[in-house]
């Protein structure tokens, strides 16, 4: 009987290992659209050039007639998991840190709007 | 050998059957408050401001159109195989799929006063299955992976210089690419504008 319970423990001790499982992953362009950048950009004033020296290439541009918009995206997964044999739980959170930018016909900026998840402000 | 170590190893055995009860939780996005609906002929710049950037976006023929999206999908399945004890003969699998999420979109005219906004919800039975399966695995009962695709910005500059040739025919029409439409995930590819591409 002692071995079979011993046998049991250690059956049970082995399933129960490696039971945890974390990720990350991270697709787009790097943020760097915090406030502490963007403070530097004025409607009305601030051009296309502004924009693209403090924030690099888009991750698209959008043609709307003779204005155009530059979409920056960062994609922000976050994966953490229960791995038991008769039981696996995985939660994966997916964030999109953004920012968008809108140009008149003489590439003046009009608008923009960003956002950044705390966790990406570093 | 006793009866409760007899009980102890069925136990056991049925423990390894077993290849688990599996819960997957997608959540992409952050939630819509239905509350967060602007105010007819808002500016565009009111609206940024409100919603912030949007996750989608479209030129079209009367102006811009954006979408803001959050995504709760929920798997779960049940699977027994005899693969532990080193018999991958035979499986038998269950599962189910609920899907819960929000749509906002917002359409503006040129010069950048809203024209529409609509919001919608739901809670629905996103599809599941059961299978019995010889040998391998063969299907899986629940498919989420047209759901959780990474967004299509990621894949704007390559979608310009795409080099399958019904897919460069039809890029003119793509709604990927910011300029003609946009379509929520899981529009399945066989209607619509995409329906061009065969393939």
């Amino acid at each position: 009987m002692y071995k079979t319970t011993l046998l049991t423990a250690l059956i049970v001790c082995a399933s129960l290992l490696g039971a945890c499982a974390q990720f990350e992953s991270k697709r787009g362009v790097e943020v760097n659209w915090q406030d502490t950048v963007t403070n530097e950009l004025v409607n009305g004033t601030s051009t296309r050039k502004d924009v693209l020296a403090l924030l690099g290439p888009p991750s698209q541009v959008i043609a709307l007639g003779s204005e155009t918009a530059l979409y920056y995206l960062f994609e922000h997964s976050e994966g953490e998991g229960l791995i038991l044999i008769v039981y696996n739980r995985m939660r994966i959170n997916t964030r999109y840190d953004r920012a968008i930018f809108f140009f008149d016909e003489s590439d003046t900026l009009t608008e923009f709007a960003t956002r950044v998840y705390p966790a990406d402000e570093s | 050998m006793r009866a409760s170590s007899i009980r102890l190893l069925y136990l056991l055995l049925s423990y390894w059957l077993l290849t688990g009860c599996s819960q997957w939780r997608y959540d992409m996005g952050a939630p819509i408050a239905s509350s967060d609906l602007p105010a007819q002929r808002a500016s565009l710049n009111e609206v940024l401001q409100l919603l912030g950037p949007p996750m989608r976006m479209s030129a079209s023929d009367t102006g811009f159109i954006m979408a803001w999206e959050h995504w709760d999908i929920r798997e779960n399945s049940l699977g027994i195989t005899l693969g532990a004890l080193g018999a991958d003969f035979f499986s038998a699998d269950w599962g189910e799929m609920r899907i819960k999420g929000e749509f906002l979109l917002v359409t503006f005219d040129h010069q950048h006063l809203l024209t529409s906004a609509t919001y919608t919800d739901w809670d629905n039975d996103g599809g599941g299955g059961q299978a019995i399966q010889p040998f391998f695995s063969f299907v899986s009962v629940v498919d989420v992976e047209d759901l959780i695709d990474p967004m299509p910005q990621h894949d704007w500059g390559n979608l310009l210089l795409q080099s399958d040739l019904p897919s460069a025919l039809n890029s003119g029409s793509n709604s990927d690419t910011g300029q003609r439409g946009l379509q929520q995930r899981a529009t399945p590819k066989a209607i619509g504008q995409q329906s061009l591409e065969m393939n």
